[in-house]
């Protein structure tokens, strides 16, 4: 792509979120949502084959339906308040068309079909971008209207979406696809948590963020799509299967890495709320999680996988070079020692 | 009959949505497209926004539907889908006027209906010329609005265009 056109696309995916972020009307924040969508499906469909395209197209309509839902609970709102700003909906109906609403943008179940779908048909670093940035609008928006969002629907979407996010990745050999899972799962985390304690949410959306951003720097590192290309890696680049190992333990919520930070947190904040099953439950789904990433870890750093032989002594262009990825891979597994520092997010 | 002109209308919109998302060929989608313009640009004027449905026609129908009428019938096929000739496109487009022949008798007979919102009959549908706002017009008032205290939204939405047509042509372009 016209390496200028590009990079106005990607500005405008910026901004889309940005205005999102920063509007406190309720137009203007649908109107960054469509700006962020219109400018994310050329970015997606970088390479033109049939599999980007049908990705795309499948993004393009969940995340459109979403977007009409958002737009009616905004009507509603404004019919039964009066007034456009971003504060708690006034209405029980709006609210639970806007939650559904920004649980399909956000990919929590029931609407989680559209992700690994979509995050397996596009190439690696728009599947990044797809996992990561375009989680912060429709999150950002949750924590806004958290004083009004009905219980009992976001815990069943969180609890159901962990519970996908672990069993549906179990049987996946394709990196792209066990990423999607892998959101999905966080997603209900956060989710979870929302309603009692929303700085949680941001907290566990950053760690996430850093994680998989980690993880998807050290797909491309290796240029590797698959279970058993990630297991070549250990002749390519031999540090870089250690890093997997870490960055790959420290998602799975391991206690001494920092991926244990925000579920440790949240279980602690349910239980204040004195909900016992449920953490419980979430706690126990989350090892369906860590077993597809021990699984990866197993096959890429703990032993040699079966290859053939003449995979045994590759020989590979000049190593490319990721941009930030030591400090990346320090923050996603050194930052538990830092959890007192949470009390500054007050 | 003129007091109930804006619910007509109404229907007449509400009909015709259902007539092109019942997706018959995008050539008599635009046909149901016109006609769906031509009366919200009808509705909106019963209010009072004589401009807003200028502004409908003119570039909704006369800029934006021309050209995407233009860039379908290059994409034409052969043998265009009508709503008669394939089963689901009829029984999608009957179920839809079913559901608005049911709903709009159900404003009719009874006294309220309260799905999200409440309506009294069919009553409320009816404009009366009360509350006039004096010498100027709400709605120039509030286009003027737009460009004075509204300049953000015209920046953004402005961008919005210059991207969407951006994002077409490279969508289009293919490799």
């Amino acid at each position: 792509m016209n390496p200028l056109i590009f990079t106005t696309i990607l500005m405008t995916v910026l901004l889309g979120t940005m205005i999102v972020m920063m509007s406190s009307h309720w137009l203007m924040i649908w109107i960054g949502f469509e700006m962020n969508l219109l400018a994310i499906i050329p970015i997606l469909m970088k390479k033109y084959n049939p599999r980007t395209m049908e990705a795309s197209t499948k993004y393009f309509l969940t995340q459109a339906t979403a977007s009409m839902l958002l737009m009616m609970a905004i009507i509603i709102n404004l019919m039964h308040s009066g007034q456009w700003t971003i504060t708690k909906i006034f209405n029980p109906t709006a609210s639970i068309i806007m939650t559904s609403a920004l649980a399909m943008k956000l990919g929590l179940t029931p609407f989680h079909f559209w992700v690994p779908e979509v995050t397996q048909g596009i190439s690696l670093t728009s599947g990044l971008i797809l996992l990561t940035w375009q989680k912060l609008a429709p999150m950002s928006i949750l924590y806004q209207i958290s004083p009004s969002i009905n219980l009992n629907i976001l815990l069943t979407m969180a609890v159901l979406s962990i519970l996908v996010g672990g069993w549906g990745g179990l049987n996946q050999t394709q990196l792209r696809k066990i990423m999607a899972y892998s959101s999905i799962a966080h997603m209900g985390w956060m989710t979870a948590v929302l309603v009692y304690n929303p700085t949680l949410t941001m907290l566990n959306m950053l760690i996430y963020i850093m994680m998989t951003l980690t993880m998807f720097m050290l797909f491309i590192h290796s240029s590797s799509t698959t279970t058993l290309s990630l297991s070549h890696t250990w002749n390519k680049t031999p540090l870089t299967t250690t890093l997997i190992l870490i960055t790959l333990l420290s998602m799975g919520g391991l206690p001494p890495l920092s991926g244990f930070m925000p579920k440790w947190m949240i279980i602690q904040e349910l239980t204040k709320n004195s909900s016992i099953i449920l953490p419980t439950l979430m706690a126990i789904m989350a090892l369906l999680n860590l077993y597809f990433y021990m699984r990866l870890t197993y096959s890429t750093s703990l032993t040699m996988f079966p290859s053939t032989n003449n995979m045994k002594m590759k020989w590979q262009f000049e190593t490319k070079r990721i941009t930030l990825l030591p400090p990346l891979i320090v923050m996603s597994s050194l930052l538990l020692p830092l959890t007192p520092m949470l009390s500054i997010l007050d | 009959m003129m007091t109930y002109i804006v619910f007509i209308l109404s229907v007449i919109f509400v009909v015709s949505f259902v007539g092109f998302s019942s997706k018959p060929s995008p050539i008599y989608g635009g046909l149901v497209l016109i006609v769906s313009g031509g009366v919200g640009c009808g509705i909106i004027m019963n209010f009072g926004g004589s401009f807003l449905g200028l502004m409908v026609f003119l570039i909704y129908l006369g800029g934006m539907l021309v050209v995407f009428g233009y860039t379908t019938a290059m994409a034409t096929e052969q043998y265009p889908e009508v709503w008669v000739s394939n089963t689901t496109v009829m029984g999608v487009f009957l179920l839809g006027l079913l559901m608005e022949v049911m709903l709009v008798l159900y404003v009719l007979k009874s006294e309220e209906v309260g799905v999200v919102f409440e309506f009294s009959g069919v009553g409320d549908w009816a404009i009366y010329d009360t509350g006039d706002s004096g010498v100027f017009s709400e709605e120039i008032m509030g286009v003027a609005a737009l460009y004075s205290y509204g300049a953000w939204v015209v920046i953004v939405t402005g961008w919005s265009l210059f991207v969407g047509v951006l994002v077409i042509l490279e969508v289009t372009r293919g490799d």
